[in-house]
């Protein structure tokens, strides 16, 4: 008898433990928890990737924003606007203004576009890509510019492209943002492109070695007579 | 001084000049700029109710990206609601969301700073509206029953009406759709 209660009271344990546990999923679906802090995200950037759904290009440029580490870095801290033609709010917000297709566009927390390339602009590369918005939106901080002979170095020497992820099926939204407080994204400083700080450093290296230079040669043309 | 001038030439010429064209956009109004083909009508749902909280979720949800969740609950519910069950439904389907139910209006301004607009209730709580502006003078709605054009109230008003009204608004927390360049 002091066993069944035993095995009663055991019962009940593992079920007050487990239950919890199922009310979290219902239908299979994972429930989320309401947002108590709610995101102070105004100031947040968008991306928008806007395109013709089944497009090679397009998806190969999608991709890269779940491929490339620094796109994918960006992606998550900005609102990410996957758009394709043939959604409603495509012909409402974006077909009076894009370019062409693909476009992908980068725009401050107020709208102001920071980047945009469209259609055969698109890097070619999604490091390229990645290294042309890090530079305008060095720009438009008021850094300094990288050096034209610098730019578009991997453009130049194009490496493997990376595939393009396969895209989830078309009834599913994708993965949402992560919430944050996010403003401006923080962008890693990309390859090929000279720092402020190496800049001075260059030029004051350079003053440096002339002043030497040149009073190596006065030096000489005083005294070595 | 031809040497030191070519120099100069030749050191501008490499370094080149970059200058930053920035237009700034003119901001939208209302602040939740939610396309007519995006906006969802108000329907009677099984037991004769209005679909009015279903209708605004589903405006919110085209706005914020969700376009397939959309769908989803445009096929799956409606109806009257009241905030206990849509919360426990936006739950069940794994629905990120946020609400108020004590009319602070502080949760009208984060919407709407964020662009994510919400709905809210109006005429004694017999209706919800999705709310797509909130400045300091004025307030704008999408009323699911006339979904052809925004309706604008001085703010005061609006808040007033809200207020009166339980004062439950509520949103899905997802990205906003970009603003117009």
């Amino acid at each position: 008898m002091n066993k069944l209660l035993l095995c009663l009271l055991c019962a009940v344990a593992v079920f007050a433990v487990a239950a919890p546990c199922l009310a979290d999923t219902v239908n299979g679906v994972l429930a989320e928890e309401q947002v108590i802090n709610l995101p102070q995200d105004s100031a947040k950037w968008y991306v928008s990737v806007v395109g013709i759904a089944d497009d090679s290009r397009y998806l190969e440029v999608l991709g890269w924003f779940n491929t490339n580490p620094n796109l994918a870095k960006l992606k998550k801290q900005v609102h990410f606007c996957r758009v394709t033609s043939d959604q409603p709010i495509y012909s409402e917000r974006y077909e009076p203004n894009v370019k062409g297709l693909p476009t992908v566009r980068v725009q401050d927390g107020s709208g102001v576009v920071i980047y945009e390339s469209a259609g055969k602009n698109i890097p070619m590369t999604a490091r390229s890509l990645y290294s042309a918005i890090a530079s305008s939106v060095r720009i438009s901080r008021g850094l300094l510019p990288v050096l034209p002979w610098r730019r578009d170095m991997e453009k130049r020497c194009p490496g493997p492209c990376p595939k393009p992820t396969p895209e989830p099926g078309p009834n599913v939204d994708p993965e949402p943002a992560p919430i944050d407080d996010g403003g401006a994204p923080a962008l890693e400083e990309p390859a090929g492109a000279l720092t402020a700080a190496a800049i001075i450093a260059i030029a004051l290296a350079c003053v440096i070695v002339g002043s030497g230079v040149g009073l190596a040669v006065q030096w000489k043309r005083t005294y070595a007579k | 001084m031809k040497r030191i001038a070519l120099v100069l030439v030749i050191l501008i010429s490499i370094v080149g000049c970059e200058s930053r064209k920035v237009v700034t956009p003119t901001r939208e109004r209302p602040t939740v700029n939610i396309p007519l083909s995006l906006r969802q009508s108000n329907w009677r749902g099984s037991e004769g109710e209005g679909s009015c909280v279903h209708a605004a979720m589903i405006s919110l949800f085209r706005w914020q990206g969700r376009a397939n969740t959309a769908e989803r609950w445009l096929r799956t519910y409606g109806g009257g609601e009241w905030p206990d069950d849509m919360a426990s439904k936006l739950n069940r389907d794994g629905i990120r969301f946020a609400s108020c139910e004590n009319g602070d209006v502080k949760f009208l301004e984060w919407a709407c700073r964020t662009r994510r607009g919400c709905g809210i209730t109006i005429m004694g709580g017999a209706h919800m509206v999705t709310l797509v502006h909130l400045d300091a003078k004025w307030a704008a709605i999408l009323d699911n029953n006339r979904v052809g054009q925004f309706i604008w109230i001085p703010r005061e008003t609006l808040i007033a009406e809200w207020q009166a009204s339980f004062g439950w608004a509520i949103t899905p927390v997802y990205s906003p759709a970009a603003p117009l360049p």
